[in-house]
């Protein structure tokens, strides 16, 4: 049957791109629809329970500053909070949050759930329906057909998942799912470019049954920290300390023994796996002289004994994970709950995308996730919250919008995917981004926020907070440019122990903040520099406070601004910091900001779908047969295909224009 | 500026060489900035202004002429300066420097034309000339760079990029895998790492500046048997007598070295002592030098004297016994000689498919504007689009780049919570040596990090 609703666009798919897709695209104005295999496992963690890390928490971030759900999801279910990179500098410090799985998986289906211009379908999606070229609906395992405009895939795993524990091996998309294999033999049929990858998982184990007293406790970090704009620590619920334990000998010959009988040494396992979450048989061949490996005890919830062993992933058949497993150190007496298993999927080629994840071979059909090739649900999600806001943007009419890689952590990943292509499963890491010092956690809203308001993904008391915090960290900004600290004002003691030493003559007090030693609570502290803007202290733009005396005499005509308590704890916290990393990044910012500057016009310079590289004179066989696997955007991604050289680039410049003019 | 403008761009316009005028072109927004810093001023539009051009210090670096050209009415459309000075290569390099100070980088190969044509300077038919050009020049630049790149010199700047790429894999594991107990900025041996690169790097620019790398341009060697008219050969082209030219075999016994150029074409031609069995041991010297001197040539003159019979069927053997690689042009010399007309003509017919062959008498001018030809033709030269000379330039350029940006992230190294800054330097380190030994990608940097550590929960 046809359902008598019309959508503008479908999502398939409930897991974080899936949700995220959702969002998006019902916040920014169209009628959607979730269509999904199980409402039950709507935000559901396949693999390990944590949302953030080094690359994965700017991700998350920035999915907040654009209005999405992973980083309010993750707050409410966080039960262990770390700040990793705490001692290095703020753009590579990162928040990492385990997380409760019932937790996460209610407060994402409850955020779906209230999301208007949003239904929700249960049923197994078995065939897309094409018209005149382009998707206009998805047909479900029972023959109920959907229309809409665009359809969005995020499948995950589960498009021709084959489970492998051992040398037995079967279809599953996760363990306990089906996989979608009416699905995957459709859009085999489409001619894009399909790889296969695999990842894997550890066996999960009865907490029980282990001995807490021989591990090396983890706790939360103090204060504890949020990963949305809008959270705060009391929406933490109880905390509880991950564990540290290690391999060792013994369970490395484990390990070694029972190879003869692992899926990926005995060739049964084709796809190809991340080298940076490698299985623990991977470790232990690989890095033979290694005697030990970490092994992150991972509370799984608060309600569940259950415990994820974060770093001893394994296909090997489940005699040897039981064995191996009793030989780490307090596991002796370990109950294995799960075993471990590694999935191998169909994945389709992200160079054959468009920045708005669209297929190009079929318009209206949006890719996010890891059928794209990608791990992780903070990749994950970024893709869906892109897919879903073009699809929706497109089935309104109205141009399609995504991030640069100089705005975003998703805009690097949306252009290594589509320049690139996924030859192992993609991970976000801060290396990846050139515009690493511009990139952070502290600022994403600053970046983001703006145009997402502009697109219809933020809502009023996001916009609200964000407001207030550009206008606290404005307001101070220029306070400390303006305000002279002179060596009279600040007394001795106090010069040594906050400036490093006396000054040598009179400064502007931003010029003391951007000193690498001078901490910005300790400078607002001194009596001579004062409390913060936002605390009730004037706010006169522009002025130049050239004298104390005179800054301090002005203060009662301008204390209108901000008094005193004002401002929201949550943005008088985010202001302090990024007025602090604004001022100690200055000159590393202003040098990537001109280049980013310099680049720009390749960035925008399309190249048209129909070039024809053979027509471009001068270029080397090689390139021109790099240019055609790609197909290149625009010519700034062209120039980041690797072998383009600079001549490369100029003759394509030269062809353009040849051919703009003929 | 409207955003995204393009870079303002520097290059020696002129032939390089010694003596006569240089031309240093700018263009881009800032030739004001560099009018301004350089001469004082903003020269009047389109009138030639005799100027000092100085330093940063104020000191005159030479003395020319200024023609400044505002947009849209230049060359390439933009602002462009050229500065107009006494053609020396040390001077031009300075004054490529100057202006490289005032934000300009070095132009790419054929980067003027390119804009012109960008810029509807250039006629619409005269886009494939510009490809052509961007193509021939790039090409020829990139054979420059490995000319000017000598054995020493590109395996110390590999040895110090590798050190880079390791420092960096040490540096970004630690940043992206914190979890991992591989944190090595923790500890002082990054920074002692570091300290050895940027010292390596200074080493390396210092030999650099002083040595080969400036001095020379393509580098021919003139060989052949004794008294084939080697000595001559090298007079006619330098037009002086820089050998001592006699009847007698072995009149060089060691290698003289000469710079000529031929319309700009910058050339070392080397004589060496006739290659022959001798007991002389002073030869014998001059003979294993001439060798080692025609291992590093760019090509090797191969003189045979037509006039004898014996040698002219010889010289294809002889030509094809020279150390391996370096192209060879046969000179056959005294063609004005009796006798040696069809010998030659019947040797050129023979050995057409291994060497080049052209025919010259040093005493009748005959046939030296062929070989004067030839030569540039062979040394993919274009005049006024950057050749060798400003592929050393650039090489010098990136490694001072290099050098500073080392020399921050050493310093950055001296808090902790600079490790991400010292990244970023060190980043720019190794983008600015890329441009000498090729660009190593983030995937590249994270590949050699999974390979390096056991990284991964």
């Amino acid at each position: 049957m046809r359902h008598p609703e019309r959508y503008d666009v479908i999502v398939v798919g409930g897991g974080h791109a899936g949700t995220e897709a959702a969002l998006a695209a019902a916040r920014a104005g169209a009628r959607t629809l979730l269509l999904t295999q199980s409402v039950e496992t709507l935000g559901a963690m396949s693999c390990n329970p944590a949302i953030g890390g080094i690359g994965k928490s700017h991700l998350v971030r920035e999915i907040d500053a654009l209005g999405g759900s992973m980083a309010i999801a993750a707050d409410r279910a966080a039960i262990q909070l770390r700040v990793l990179n705490a001692s290095k500098g703020p753009a590579v410090r990162a928040t990492r949050a385990q997380a409760d799985r019932q937790l996460y998986r209610r407060a994402i289906r409850a955020i779906l759930e209230n999301q208007p211009g949003l239904a929700i379908f249960q049923q197994e999606v078995a065939d897309l329906v094409v018209e005149g070229g382009r998707v206009v609906g998805a047909v479900t395992a029972t023959g109920i057909e959907f229309r809409a405009s665009a359809v969005v895939l995020t499948v995950g795993t589960f498009l021709g998942g084959r489970i492998h524990v051992g040398l037995e091996n079967y279809s599953g998309g996760r363990m306990g799912d089906p996989a979608s294999n009416r699905l995957a033999a459709r859009l085999r049929e489409l001619k894009l470019r399909v790889g296969r990858l695999k990842t894997g998982t550890p066996p999960r184990i009865d907490g029980r049954t282990l001995d807490w007293s021989v591990m090396t406790p983890q706790p939360s970090d103090e204060p504890l920290p949020v990963l949305s704009y809008l959270g705060r620590p009391s929406d933490h619920p109880r905390q509880v300390p991950c564990h540290v334990t290690h391999t060792n000998e013994r369970t490395h010959e484990l390990i070694r023994a029972g190879c003869d009988r692992s899926p990926m040494y005995t060739g049964i396992i084709e796809g190809t796996g991340p080298r940076y979450c490698p299985s623990i048989e991977d470790k232990v061949v690989r890095f033979a002289d290694r005697v030990s490996h970490q092994v992150f005890v991972e509370p799984e919830g608060l309600d569940t004994h259950e415990i994820y062993p974060n770093g001893i992933s394994t296909s090997l058949p489940f005699d040897v994970q039981l064995e191996f497993v009793r030989s780490i150190r307090g596991f002796e007496r370990a109950h294995v709950t799960r075993p471990g298993y590694a999935i191998e999927y169909d994945f389709f080629d992200p160079r054959d995308l468009e920045y708005t994840l669209e297929t190009r071979a079929l318009r209206g059909l949006y890719f996010a996730g890891q059928i794209n090739g990608t791990t992780g649900y903070e990749e994950a999600a970024a893709q869906g919250l892109v897919a879903g806001l073009n699809a929706a943007r497109a089935a309104l009419g109205l141009a399609p919008w995504w991030p640069k890689r100089s705005e975003a952590y998703v805009g690097v990943l949306l252009d290594d995917l589509i320049t690139r292509g996924a030859p192992e499963p993609y991970r976000m890491f801060t290396s990846r981004a050139e515009y690493r010092l511009s990139l952070r956690e502290d600022n994403a809203d600053a970046r983001l926020t703006p145009i997402g308001r502009e697109l219809g993904l933020v809502d009023d008391e996001r916009w609200r907070l964000f407001e207030a915090k550009r206008a606290a960290v404005d307001a101070e900004l220029a306070r400390l440019a303006g305000l002279l600290v002179r060596p009279d004002d600040v007394a001795a003691e106090d010069a040594a122990c906050v400036l490093g030493g006396p000054l040598a003559r009179e400064t502007r007090a931003l010029e003391l903040l951007r000193r690498p030693d001078v901490a910005y609570d300790a400078l607002v502290a001194l009596p001579a520099v004062g409390a913060p803007a936002w605390e009730g202290v004037p706010v006169a733009e522009g002025a130049p406070f050239v004298d104390h005396a005179d800054f301090l005499a002005a203060a009662p005509a301008a204390r209108t601004a901000f008094a005193a308590g004002a401002l929201d704890d949550r943005v008088a916290a985010q202001a302090r910091l990024q007025v602090e990393v604004g001022a100690k990044y200055a000159g590393y910012l202003a040098r990537q900001e001109a280049e980013i500057a310099k680049l720009a016009r390749h960035e925008t310079t399309t190249l048209p779908d129909d070039l024809d590289y053979a027509l471009v004179r001068g270029l080397s066989t090689e390139v021109r047969q790099r240019l055609v696997e790609v197909r290149p955007r625009t010519l700034g991604q062209a120039s980041r295909i690797p072998g383009l050289t600079p001549a490369a680039i100029s003759l394509l410049l030269v062809h353009l224009k040849r051919r703009g003019a003929a | 500026m409207s955003t995204g403008a393009p870079d303002t761009i520097v290059a020696v316009a002129t032939p390089p060489g010694r003596g006569g005028v240089g031309i240093v072109r700018v263009s881009g927004a800032r030739a004001t900035d560099v009018c301004t810093a350089l001469l004082g001023d903003v020269p009047p539009a389109r009138r030639a202004v005799l100027r000092a051009f100085r330093d940063a210090q104020g000191r005159a670096i030479d003395r020319g002429l200024a023609l400044y050209f505002p947009a849209p009415n230049s060359y390439t459309g933009e602002d462009v300066l050229e500065l107009h000075g006494h053609g020396g290569p040390v001077v031009m390099d300075l004054l490529v420097q100057r202006v490289l100070e005032c934000g300009a980088r070095l132009a790419r190969p054929g980067e003027f034309s390119e804009r012109a044509y960008l810029n509807d300077r250039l006629d619409l038919a005269q886009a494939e000339a510009v490809a052509d050009l961007i193509d021939a020049t790039s090409a020829a630049a990139a054979r420059a760079a490995l000319r000017s790149l000598d054995g020493e010199f590109s395996s110390r700047v590999n040895a110090l990029a590798d050190r880079l790429v390791e420092l960096r894999t040490y540096v970004e594991a630690a940043i992206d895998f914190p979890d991992e107990e591989i944190d090595f900025l923790a500890d002082g041996a990054i920074r002692a790492r570091v300290a050895d690169a940027l010292a390596g790097c200074e080493a390396i620019a210092a030999s650099a500046e002083q040595g080969r790398l400036l001095r020379e341009g393509y580098v021919i060697v003139i060989a052949g048997r004794p008294n084939a008219g080697k000595s001559s050969l090298l007079n006619a082209l330098a037009g002086h007598d820089a050998a001592i030219v006699t009847d007698v075999p072995g009149t060089t016994r060691d290698v003289l070295r000469e710079r000529i150029a031929i319309d700009g074409l910058p050339l070392t031609v080397l004589d060496t002592a006739g290659l022959r069995e001798v007991a002389d041991v002073v030869e014998a010297e001059g003979i294993r030098r001439a060798r080692r001197e025609i291992e590093r040539a760019d090509r090797v003159l191969y003189v045979v004297d037509a006039s004898d019979a014996d040698a002219v069927a010889a010289a294809a053997r002889e030509a094809e016994a020279l150390p391996g690689g370096v192209p060879v042009t046969l000179v056959y010399s005294k063609c004005d000689l009796p006798g040696a007309e069809g010998a030659a003509t019947d040797a050129t017919d023979a050995t057409d498919a291994a060497a080049e062959a052209v025919r010259v008498s040093t005493r009748t001018a005959h046939g030296l504007d062929d070989l004067r030809a030839h030569l540039k033709a062979a040394a993919g030269f274009v005049p006024g689009e950057g050749g060798e000379f400003s592929a050393r330039r650039r090489h010098l350029d990136a490694l001072a780049r290099a050098r500073g940006h080392l020399g921050a992230a050493l310093e950055r190294l001296e808090t902790s919570a600079g490790a991400e800054l010292a990244a970023e330097e060190l980043r720019l380190a190794h983008a600015a040596l890329g441009e000498i030994t090729g660009e190593v990608t983030s995937d590249d940097l994270l590949g050699r990090i999974f390979a390096s550590f056991c990284i991964g929960k």
